[in-house]
């Protein structure tokens, strides 16, 4: 039963009127939160691009399902239609400030696992080039585990009956199988790996023996090279020798190389002389002009002496 | 044959009984309608409507808010990380907060909402508090108006507040739980969670969500109080609350249709 209102209650009344307007805003305040979050949330108040991802099959595909690249979901489903070729046509919404992800040359896949929902993937390889426009059109890659089945199976057949031929009794594994354990068998005998390799104990043995006969061949081979009086000390000596050779014609160049100064000194003076005798030479040549001139002259003058008298003859000659 | 006498008699009670399930439930849709247009109407709201208003407000959602809200917390908490856990070790994180917000938020939070309040409102009204236990069926029948608005409407439009406030409140706290045992006190988490919350809640299911809280708060309201009014002199001494199995019928119906209209 409510009570009337009295005076004495009015003060605790206006306390719980109070009290219950705080309540109506704060749960009015939650509503109006909680709708403009779903609002945030649903991508209302964002700027989008519109892609068309055209697929033969749309099965697992949803209206809010998201396209992700790199795991990150950078757009929103927003339609699925069925186009007049038959095709199904998934409308994707793009915020612009995601679209940069998607390029020209990027390839959007319909993934559907054996358990979990479908995927759509987007894979930009070449972040170079343009970015994808608005309202493109692109294929759908689908990777359907599901219907990879078949084929997995058909190749697990395959292998398991290769398995199985390799595993027979006469199969070419076993048969090497069996000649490994033979080697190994060999090899856990007298002679060790050598058996394994040279095929029997006797082939082995005679390695071992010519290791043996190398070995005191080396021996022999060591005391003539090093021992006292062998190859090594000869060597020495004759080192020594030549040494002292050596030392003896490095005095006879030195002195070789005084002669050979001396005739240099030699040359010199003759280079002199032959100098002043070219100059005699020249000299000569003048002189003999002259002479030869002087020679002239006499000459003339003994004519000129003929031809005057008492010296004068007739010298007409008479032919008979 | 003692039979014979006895099959139309039975008739007659099978009959009997239907119409006065009929009118009991034509009654409660009468009461219901006629407390939602008073409620609704400005004339209404008069100053002393208004104190009652908030007298009832306080009662039923101001005092009960804090330690429902804590209750929900620790129940959801413990719910959530079943499930976050669960997932995890089926390799299926991705879905556990979906998950979480699916049953939590659109399912279990309203429905304990529901529930508790009812279980109050049903115990308030049993208290007597309807104060017409002293009139006569007849009198009962014929409703009385000015009694409706100035006493009854109130308590409705309180109850009907209480069910949409602790829905309200323990849906927000529980996503922050959700959040929370997920990801912790990191921040980075946000964005995916956001896009998880908007994939939830689409269109469709958000306007079943808010029409589903509404048709619980409306129900908790108008059904003990209809069945109140209704319940004659005789039936007052039951143990049973009146209307306590029919607001149940209502509130699973509601619930039931709510997740065939959604999952179906």
């Amino acid at each position: 039963m409510t009570s009337p209102l009295t005076p004495e209650t009015t003060p605790a009344l206006r306390h719980i009127e109070r009290r219950a307007n705080w309540l109506l805003m704060l749960i009015a305040g939650l509503v109006a939160g909680f709708v403009l979050y779903v609002m945030v949330a649903r991508g209302v108040f964002e700027s989008t691009q519109q892609l068309v991802l055209i697929s033969d099959d749309s099965e697992g595909v949803i209206v809010g399902m998201d396209l992700t690249f790199s795991g990150f979901p950078i757009g929103r489903v927003r339609r699925i239609e069925l186009a007049a070729d038959g095709m199904a046509r998934m409308v994707v919404d793009v915020p612009h400030k995601e679209a940069h992800w998607l390029r020209t040359s990027s390839i959007f896949t319909l993934e559907r696992g054996m358990v979990g929902d479908t995927r759509i993937r987007a894979y930009s390889g070449i972040m170079s080039d343009p970015p994808l426009p608005p309202n493109s059109e692109r294929t759908l890659l689908r990777g359907d585990t599901s219907a990879e089945m078949p084929r997995l199976i058909a190749s697990a057949r395959a292998l398991l009956e290769n398995l199985e031929t390799m595993t027979a009794t006469e199969s070419p594994l076993n048969a090497s199988l069996g000649q490994l354990k033979t080697t190994t068998e060999r090899m856990n005998g007298r002679y060790g790996v050598l058996s394994g390799v040279m095929g029997s104990d006797d082939q082995a043995k005679k390695i071992i023996q010519t290791l043996e006969r190398a070995n005191s061949l080396l021996t022999k081979a060591e005391q003539r090279v090093f021992d006292k009086g062998g190859v090594i000390d000869n060597t020495q000596a004759t080192l020594i020798s030549s040494k002292t050779a050596l030392d003896q014609l490095q005095s006879v160049l030195s002195d070789s190389r005084n002669t050979l100064k001396n005739v240099d000194a030699v040359l010199a003076e003759a280079q002199a002389v032959g100098t002043n005798v070219r100059i005699a030479s020249a000299d000569l040549g003048v002189l003999r002009a002259e002479v030869e001139a002087s020679l002239r002259r006499l000459s003339q003058l003994t004519d000129e002496i003929n031809r005057k008298w008492p010296f004068a003859r007739d010298t007409e000659i008479k032919l008979p | 044959m003692p039979a014979s006498p006895a099959l139309p008699e039975r008739r007659s009670t099978l009959l009997h009984e239907l119409l006065r399930h009929a009118r009991s439930w034509g009654h409660m849709l009468h009461v219901g309608s006629v407390v939602l247009v008073l409620a609704l109407s400005p004339g209404s709201y008069t100053p002393e409507f208004r104190r009652r208003t908030a007298q009832h407000i306080y009662t039923s959602t101001w005092q009960v808010m804090s330690w429902f809200t804590a209750l929900a917390a620790l129940l959801s908490l413990v719910v959530i990380r079943i499930v976050v856990v669960t997932a995890l070790s089926y390799g299926l994180s991705q879905y556990a907060l979906q998950m979480v917000v699916r049953v939590l938020v659109l399912e279990l939070i309203p429905l304990c909402a529901a529930l508790f309040v009812a279980l109050r409102a049903g115990m308030a009204f049993n208290a007597g508090a309807v104060g017409e236990a002293d009139k006569q069926p007849s009198a009962q029948r014929a409703l009385d108006l000015v009694h409706l608005q100035t006493h009854l409407a109130p308590r409705v439009l309180a109850d009907a507040f209480a069910v949409l406030a602790l829905a309200t409140l323990s849906s927000v706290v529980v996503l922050v739980l959700a959040y929370l045992t997920v990801y912790g006190f990191s921040p980075w988490g946000l964005a995916g969670f956001t896009r998880t919350v908007g994939q939830v809640f689409d269109l469709p299911v958000s306007l079943g969500f808010f029409l589903k809280t509404l048709f619980f708060s409306l129900a908790v309201a108008v059904v003990p109080l209809a069945a109140s009014l209704e319940a004659e002199p005789k039936r007052a001494s039951d143990t049973i609350q009146p209307g306590a199995v029919r607001l149940l019928l209502v509130l699973f119906l509601l619930e039931a249709l709510s997740l065939a209209v959604k999952y179906i």
